[in-house]
């Protein structure tokens, strides 16, 4: 089964061998290619490049294009604030000294704003890796939209004016469905409408108000034969059950949600529900075993039916690439994961490791520590790397794994003071890690330990 | 009418955003000769603490939070015009704003309302602001505490920076700081030294009145 099918079979609430796993790499994507928020954002020649990467290294079996909640927003009059390290924020609102309607004429084609760079990306993408990897269309809700729009006066209008509401979410919606046409038509497999404002109103004001847009939307996307998912941000444990009502056909939740609690409503509604790993206590500032840790926590916790391993929402920037690595292996290959944690948490080993003399060794030493290049894709990307140039530099330099599955590899990793996986040492110097550099870089630093001899 | 069922009324019109009781109350309490000064903080002051908390717990929302302190705003109007200037004294002053590239700040505004019909003088020094911005502005109204928010992983940093800021100027004994924002965590406030970190509203009016308490 691809992952594309375990996505799709997970959608259609069917039993799935596997958990699937959906990594939310929006402008963190960009850090893996070297290139900046604004870069991936606004050149689809480096976001597709960058998506290449996250699908290499990060093994989903279902990503998104971009989450990037400002691009319609940009095109219907908001100024942005660009910043390199994450997504652009809404600076400017067109209607917040008057509640004004736009024009059903604002409705944007395929050419407006930034559409022609995220429908390149998606075209490109699907072309490449379409076939087994299921492509997520990430879309502005239409509430979040609508304050977008209007500004914070949306919470006050709901309250003096929930006609007004209504209506603006009900243009937003139009805006919606056109987006997720588009996005449909360049091979998105799901739609996800995302809508962090949604936890931050009453469950009667979402029926009262937003039903209708969503639902639409949601209805939409089914008539087209794609399915489709509600993102929400924040503590949206009081709004799960009116999410529900709008009938998507999956759910994803954020860290502030009790995932156990929250999957009791979704499987009353027989909806698929994401999430929920921590984005900065765990991906952004905690280890590798912290993310395998979290990644398993949530899988026992669970009944896999019906449910999706991803972040809790848009990864930040510099999740560090091996914690990502770190929770991708936990959710594909959990048992092996359980044993690294049991290695991690157990006392350090009595075994002796004599480390090599690397002084004396005529040639280069290359090591390479890796939780395990048969499963892990950064793992075996790393290797490769190697293996790929050998035949260059096999005068100069040797190379050697370490497995972080037997006692002696998992010592020896200790005993070179080596905390993150993989990574890759030059005679005894800590050089790489997760990182995977090119070509050029990789014989250029050999040569340079090899001239030291 | 008597002085509890003024109060209630009071700390009713807040919970309910109804701004015509707010200043039905406000008459009936002037024309009794009631302590205005205490009706603001004990009777409408009631109103928004009780917000804040059921905000707290998710059992209100958004939209009746700020309709809420639409209407503190409207009474604590009503009630300054009344008073001398200088009359109202406040429990302290704290500078408040969103860090710099961050233009997120709905959850600054209504902290904002809560501090104010709490007693504190509230410098909202807006979003987008640079910590030195912070600091400076701290010095210039004296103030006791500087609270920043950050709703980015991004923009986090500048909360470190004003901590690094009011060392280097030898200011950091001067000053108690908070910091708050959705990917902000009790964790991150220890890294970088801040005095304490607030998830909401509440949290940070309880952790204010509880420093005050030890003043």
């Amino acid at each position: 089964m691809t992952g594309k099918e375990l996505i799709f079979a997970a959608m259609r609430h069917e039993k799935t061998p596997a958990v699937p796993w959906v990594p939310f790499a929006g402008v963190h994507a960009g850090a893996l290619k070297g290139y900046n928020g604004i870069e991936v954002l606004k050149d689809a020649d480096k976001l597709y490049e960058s998506l290449m990467e996250v699908h290499k290294l990060y093994q989903p079996h279902g990503m998104p294009i971009t989450f990037d909640l400002q691009i319609e927003a940009e095109i219907l009059g908001c100024d942005l604030l660009w910043q390199e390290y994450a997504p652009p924020s809404v600076k400017s609102h067109p209607y917040s000294e008057g509640q004004k309607l736009p024009c059903p004429c604002a409705i944007p084609n395929e050419n407006a704003g930034r559409l022609p760079v995220v429908l390149e990306a998606m075209r490109r993408v699907k072309a490449s890796v379409g076939e087994t990897t299921a492509l997520y269309g990430l879309i502005c809700g239409p509430f979040t939209l609508a304050s977008h729009l209007r500004g914070s006066n949306i919470f006050l209008d709901m309250i003096k004016d929930p006609e007004y509401v209504k209506r603006l979410v009900e243009f937003c919606a139009q805006v919606c469905i056109k987006i997720s046409g588009m996005y449909i038509d360049a091979g998105m497999d799901v739609i996800a409408a995302v809508d962090p404002l949604v936890s931050q109103v009453s469950p009667a004001h979402i029926e009262e108000m937003l039903h209708d847009g969503f639902k639409a939307i949601f209805d939409y996307i089914r008539s087209k034969k794609v399915f489709s998912s509600f993102f929400v941000c924040g503590n949206a444990t009081n709004q799960i059950e009116v999410m529900c009502r709008t009938n998507p056909d999956s759910i994803s939740v954020d860290e502030n949600v009790n995932m156990p609690k929250a999957k009791q409503i979704t499987d009353k509604y027989n909806i698929t529900i994401g999430g929920n790993i921590p984005l900065t206590t765990t991906m952004l500032l905690g280890t590798q075993q912290d993310n395998m840790k979290t990644v398993i926590d949530l899988l026992d916790s669970l009944d896999h039916h019906n449910l999706i391993i991803s972040p809790g929402c848009d990864m930040p920037y510099d999740t560090p690439i091996e914690n990502t690595v770190a929770a991708a292996q936990a959710v594909l290959n959990t048992d092996a994961c359980r044993k690294i944690i049991e290695n991690y948490e157990a006392p350090k080993s009595d075994i002796k490791i004599e480390l090599p003399d690397y002084k004396s060794n005529k040639k280069v030493l290359i090591e390479l520590f890796t939780l395990d290049s048969d499963v892990c894709a950064a793992c075996t990307y790393m290797l490769r790397n190697v293996q790929d140039v050998y035949e260059e530099i096999k005068d100069i330099a040797e190379y050697v794994e370490y497995k972080y599955i037997n006692r002696e590899n998992i010592a020896r990793t200790g005993a070179m003071g080596i905390s993150n996986l993989p990574t890759m040492c030059l005679d005894g110097e800590i050089k790489w890690v997760s990182i995977i550099p090119d070509r050029e870089t990789f014989i250029s630093e050999i040569k340079k330990y090899a001239a030291k001899k | 009418m008597d002085k509890q069922t003024i109060y209630k009324s009071a700390a009713d019109s807040i919970l309910t955003a109804n701004e015509e009781l707010a200043v039905k109350v406000f008459s009936d309490a002037k024309s009794a000769g009631f302590d205005l000064l205490d009706l603001l903080g004990s009777g409408y002051g009631a109103g928004i603490q009780e917000l804040g908390e059921l905000f707290g717990k998710g059992r209100v929302f958004l939209p009746e939070v700020m309709m809420a302190a639409e209407t503190m705003r409207k009474a604590s109007e009503l009630i300054e015009a009344e008073l001398p200037p200088g009359t109202a004294a406040k429990k302290a002053t704290i500078v408040i704003g969103t860090v710099a590239g961050d233009v997120h700040d709905i959850g600054k505004g209504i902290i904002c309302a809560l501090l104010k019909s709490n007693g504190y003088m509230v410098h909202d020094i807006g979003r987008e602001v640079p910590a030195q911005v912070f600091i400076d502005k701290a010095e210039e109204v004296n103030a006791d505490y500087i609270g920043s928010s950050a709703l980015l992983t991004t923009t986090m940093p500048e909360q470190k920076k004003i901590e690094e800021l009011l060392t280097k100027q030898g200011l950091r004994s001067k000053y108690k700081t908070l910091v708050g924002g959705a990917p902000v965590t009790k964790r991150w406030a220890q890294k970088i030294g801040a005095d304490a970190y607030c998830e909401n509203a509440s949290e940070l009016l309880a952790q204010l009145n509880e420093w005050q308490e030890v003043r």
